[in-house]
């Protein structure tokens, strides 16, 4: 029972969370490795992109509510999302025609890009400000659980509950459903291969009659899909707020490189990795620990490795270890 | 190399934020100019070219170069002797500031090398002829990638030429050897279905048994009726198979005939045969 009882600690405060956060992270890494695999630089602007989505999508579910359409059970800001992306991708297409266009005709060398993101990144940053202010906002609505604690408590005996909310379900099935889209369109239809060739070898796409706009331009809108959706998942799951978002920059890069940028499958395994580790070094194991072990044996301290404060520092150490030990990432960071 | 200050990479090898092996690819600026083909006039001719990179120096002085239907026509000359640079000049990445190319009569000069490729032209780079992380097939099929139509027909013909890569179609070509890359490089070449096909240095770097195979079935290729301008180091091999040669002396015409006649021609074996 004891083994029992700390299994579902352990899962409903480590592994549901992680497996909601890594999805999340993953999404966001996908944009990323995109960028860096087709574009050719690190796109420093991308937690603020999915900030922007994040605040186009939160005002229209809020319109849809205030017009009484709601999802049923699940959140309305799912009906609002396709709304978000589209008008992510005329940011992004915008952007791309009065910055980056610019600099892809002189040849710009990749390192400059990066810079060039990084204005780019503030300049969203006071967008998203602009729009929808700097506070917290919760916008999940519809039904908060799927499992609760009460109910699983009830239904198993166990002393310990387990619940999963509404929010970390949705975000684990779109997810898999975006990873799954996104690796049939780059790997059985013309333009995702010719993407793939774009990245590959430039040069040799252009003698093969790819057209390097068309490349560019799929590209940014694939982006602004992922950033959008990987946005306002986290924002349905935990809340919005824009200073979080161009926090999580951090860990979405480390989950890119940690999997090897520009190799999408990398990009997943890195979110999951980032994820699991931030929770399991953050979280207090004196529950799941006091079950396991014999009680002269139970520990009197928290057993937390580090305060949730210092979560980005999980991320940022296995960044620095990564960059140290195998630069490539886990994936090799083959390109797209 | 320019002195565009946006290309300055300051030194950066940080792979973490940037990737390497972007676009090095420009096309040339050519105007448009009225020449018309002789009659009776190779298929693809590259007449009296001069020109060079950019605003740089010509590098080209008068340079001839022709294929004609069915033929197999080799440039051949000593390093530095402007062969890359002729063939760079055919397929528009290079300022022809007199003389012009043109391809069946038709003026070609001002087009740009993706253009030329819809034209009918197809081109295999020296160095990075492939995509190395697609599968063999993916390679054939970016290849056709212009075409709109069904292109199984052409793939199939490219695998009954290269028989190793149907057997290797769905491994990624970067792990092929250097003689199955070069293979690949034709065959996504040929995908178009290709007017003329242009082969820069096709035998570089690979062992002499290869080099042998890969000649023959250049030679097969030329039979289907394409004809072919290459570019080749290994004159000697070059010249055996040619129909047609070139011998390219700091950017000039110096010797021309069939690869019989240059292979015989006293001064072509003395200055770079080796006796």
């Amino acid at each position: 029972m004891d083994f029992l009882n700390a299994l579902v600690a352990f899962a409903n405060f480590v592994f549901v969370p992680g497996l909601a956060y890594g999805a999340q992270l993953a999404i966001g890494a996908l944009g990323v490795t995109m960028i860096y695999g087709i574009l050719r630089f690190s796109n420093f602007a991308h937690g603020d992109t999915m900030a922007f989505g994040t605040a186009i999508t939160i005002l229209f579910t809020t319109a849809f509510i205030g017009m009484g359409i709601t999802f049923g059970p699940l959140p309305t800001a799912l009906l609002a999302l396709p709304f978000g992306i589209g008008a992510t991708i005329l940011l992004l297409l915008g952007t791309d025609w009065a910055v980056y266009k610019f600099y892809r005709e002189q040849k710009a060398s990749p390192v400059i890009l990066v810079i060039v993101s990084m204005g780019v990144m503030f300049v969203m940053n006071g967008i998203v400000r602009f729009i929808i202010g700097v506070r917290d906002i919760n916008f999940a609505d519809g039904e908060r659980f799927i499992v609760t604690a009460r109910g699983f408590r009830d239904f198993t005996g166990l002393d310990e509950g387990l619940a999963i909310k509404t929010t970390q379900a949705i975000t684990v099935v779109v997810a898999f459903i975006v990873m799954a889209l996104l690796f049939w369109f780059l790997n059985k239809t013309r333009t995702g291969k010719s993407m793939r060739a774009f990245s590959d070898n430039e040069d040799l796409a252009l003698l093969s009659g790819i057209n390097p706009d068309w490349v560019v331009k799929v590209t940014w809108m694939i982006v602004a899909a992922l950033a959008t959706t990987a946005g306002v998942l986290y924002g349905l799951d935990k809340s919005f707020k824009a200073f979080t978002y161009f926090q999580l920059l951090l860990p979405i890069f480390a989950a890119a490189i940690v999997g090897g940028l520009g190799s999408p499958l990398g990009a997943i395994a890195g979110g999951f990795v980032i994820a699991f580790s931030e929770v399991t070094i953050t979280y207090a194991w004196k529950k799941v620990l006091t079950y396991l072990l014999p009680e002269s044996l139970a520990p009197d301290g928290l057993v937390q490795l580090l305060s949730t404060d210092y979560k980005f520092a999980v991320s940022f150490a296995i960044l620095i270890i990564v960059l140290l030990f195998k630069p490539t990432g886990l994936f090799k960071g083959k390109s797209v | 190399m320019s002195d565009n200050p946006y290309q300055n990479d300051r030194g950066n090898k940080d792979r973490s934020i940037t990737k390497d092996g972007g676009g090095t690819l420009s096309a040339a600026q050519n105007d448009p100019r009225q020449s018309t083909g002789q009659k009776g006039e190779p298929f693809l001719i590259g007449d009296a070219m001069t020109g060079g990179y950019g605003k740089g120096p010509d590098i080209l002085h008068g340079c001839t170069i022709a294929a004609e239907r069915g033929e197999i026509a080799v440039i051949v000359g000593p390093n530095g002797a402007g062969k890359s640079t002729a063939m760079k000049a055919v397929f528009g990445m290079l300022n022809v500031n007199q003389g012009a190319v043109r391809l069946d009569g038709e003026d070609i000069t001002h087009l740009s090398p993706q253009e030329r490729v819809v034209k009918g032209m197809g081109f295999v780079p020296q160095t990075s002829n492939i995509f190395t992380s697609m599968t063999v097939e993916e390679n054939l099929e970016m290849g056709a990638f212009i075409r709109r139509d069904d292109f199984r027909d052409t793939m199939t013909q490219v695998y009954d030429l290269f028989p190793i890569l149907k057997e290797k179609r769905n491994q990624a070509a970067g792990e092929l050897s250097g003689g199955q890359r070069q293979q690949v490089a034709v065959g996504r070449a040929l995908m178009t279905k290709p007017k003329v096909l242009m082969l820069d240095e096709p035998t570089a770097g690979v062992s002499p048994i290869v080099m042998d195979e890969l000649f023959d079935r250049i030679i097969e290729v030329a039979r289907t009726g394409i004809p072919i301008l290459m570019v080749e180091q290994n004159a000697r091999q070059a010249l055996e198979i040619a129909d047609k040669a070139y011998v390219l002396v700091q950017g000039r015409n110096a010797h021309t005939g069939t690869g019989k006649e240059l292979l015989a021609d006293q001064e072509v074996r003395r200055s770079f045969l080796g006796g």
